[in-house]
């Protein structure tokens, strides 16, 4: 139609803009962003199920179970090495843990839980706490373990224990930490020349092996753990949801004290798995061989 | 008109590369939000076969004008991920400010790193895999960047 029109009788300017013959406009050559969305969508989902997979589960009742499931230690594993001991030897609930001094969940496990755990367990007298090192690949993980058993060789384990894992920014990072906890050692009484000998030398080396071997025979793999009267515990997030487990394994040791309020949620549910964990199983008789404080 | 439809034959930034760049940021963001969930306290521990992550992570380099490095990463890598696929959008591959932008973002990203990795090797004397990851995916957006500067010119 528009090619109809002749010089004479020109078509107006719009339509004769439009009629001008020209090629039509070639169709970008891009290729569809579908497949790419694809595999976004792909990658993030893949990585969505890795970060659920690595969410650690919270709660008493998975720590529970746990207990409940775990066997006992042996005896012939208790007695093999010599812990570091607080609290009564004939307590009727032997807490062991397994630590690092340079493990930050180990220091927040010292700073949060620990100093509960000792009010209301270990200086009423219902449990023993028992530590053993389990030095991991941290830079002064073994020197740490060490440190901790030349404080104990002077009486001060626990002083320093607490020191060590309050300040362990201070000295995790540090050129030479034996330099840092000479202040550390003084202050907690001890010695300070005779523990940075002590420190310096090879001493305890065996005693910090023995402990470390211990730990890898009962399947420790990371730090803190927790076993509670010979059974391995989740480690917990809070005190109530410690008690929790710690009733359910040893009830009789509360039979004079109504539970701890628990916040919700970690309250134990009546007949729950706490229930069922087997009373009396836990090798308490031969806990104290384990857990005898440790000659220096 | 013509230089417009010229355009779309002779892109000046590949658009493969910046998809690359998409899927990359992506990496990095999911490896960042992995770090800051675990700061955070969500997450009880790193899984990390090679190097000290926890350890690393607990350091005073961790965290950057009080707030940890690993958000630092979560942030970057989300504006690196937006504007990649913003970029591949048909109204916006020939913008100059996107290969502006990558180029100056993934540079910023790969000084942090380096800085980081320092750190790491000199002065805590320990490694985080998942901090090495990231440095070696910033980079790579980095390496990514450069030919599309030509656009920007």
């Amino acid at each position: 139609m528009f090619g109809r029109a002749s010089a004479r009788n020109p078509l107006p300017v719009k339509l004769r803009r439009n009629s001008v013959p020209r090629p039509a406009p070639e169709r970008p050559r891009r290729s569809s962003l579908t497949p790419f969305y694809v595999i976004l969508g792909l990658v993030l989902l893949a990585g969505i199920g890795v970060l659920v997979t690595q969410m650690r589960p919270k709660g008493g009742g998975d720590a529970v179970n746990q207990a409940a499931n775990t066997p006992p230690l042996t005896n012939d594993q208790l007695q093999r090495v010599q812990g570091i001991s607080r609290g009564k030897a004939d307590a009727p609930i032997t807490i062991y843990e397994f630590a690092d001094f340079q493990c930050p969940h180990c220091a927040d496990f010292a700073a949060r839980l620990e100093p509960v755990i000792m009010e209301r367990l270990v200086d009423t007298g219902r449990a023993r706490y028992v530590f053993f090192d389990f030095p991991l690949g941290f830079k002064y993980s073994w020197l740490s373990s060490r440190a901790g058993r030349c404080a104990n060789a002077q009486g001060k384990f626990w002083e320093f224990h607490a020191m060590l894992f309050a300040r362990q920014q201070e000295w995790a990072f540090a050129k030479d930490p034996v330099e840092v906890w000479g202040p550390f050692a003084q202050q907690v009484g001890l010695d300070q020349a005779k523990f940075e000998s002590c420190v310096r030398s090879d001493q305890f080396q065996k005693e910090v092996t023995e402990s470390s071997q211990l730990g890898q025979s009962l399947g420790v793999g990371g730090t803190p753990t927790i076993f509670v009267n010979g059974r391995r515990v989740e480690t917990p997030t809070s005190y109530a949801e410690f008690e929790t487990v710690v009733r359910g394994i040893a009830p009789a040791a509360f039979s004079d004290a109504p539970a701890t309020a628990a916040p919700a949620g970690t309250a134990p549910a009546a007949g729950g798995p706490a229930a069922t964990a087997p009373a009396g199983t836990a090798p308490a008789a031969a806990a104290p061989a384990a857990g005898a404080p440790a000659t220096p | 008109m013509r230089e417009e439809v010229a355009g779309f034959e002779h892109e000046a930034a590949p658009p493969l590369a910046r998809m690359a760049t998409a899927v990359l940021a992506l990496i990095g963001l999911l490896v960042s939000t992995y770090l800051s969930l675990y700061k955070l306290g969500v997450i009880g521990g790193l899984t990390c076969q090679v190097g000290s992550c926890e350890q690393v992570q607990a350091s005073p380099w961790a965290e950057f004008l009080h707030v940890p490095v690993s958000l630092w990463g979560v942030g970057a890598y989300v504006t690196i991920l937006a504007i990649a696929i913003v970029g591949l959008q048909p109204r916006h591959q020939h913008a100059r400010w996107v290969p502006l932008a990558l180029f100056g973002l993934s540079a910023a990203g790969v000084a942090f790193s380096g800085w980081l990795t320092y750190i790491e090797a000199y002065v805590i004397e320990m490694w985080c895999q998942w901090c090495v990851t990231s440095a070696i995916i910033i980079t790579i957006i980095f390496l990514l960047s450069i030919p599309g500067l030509r656009q920007a010119r």
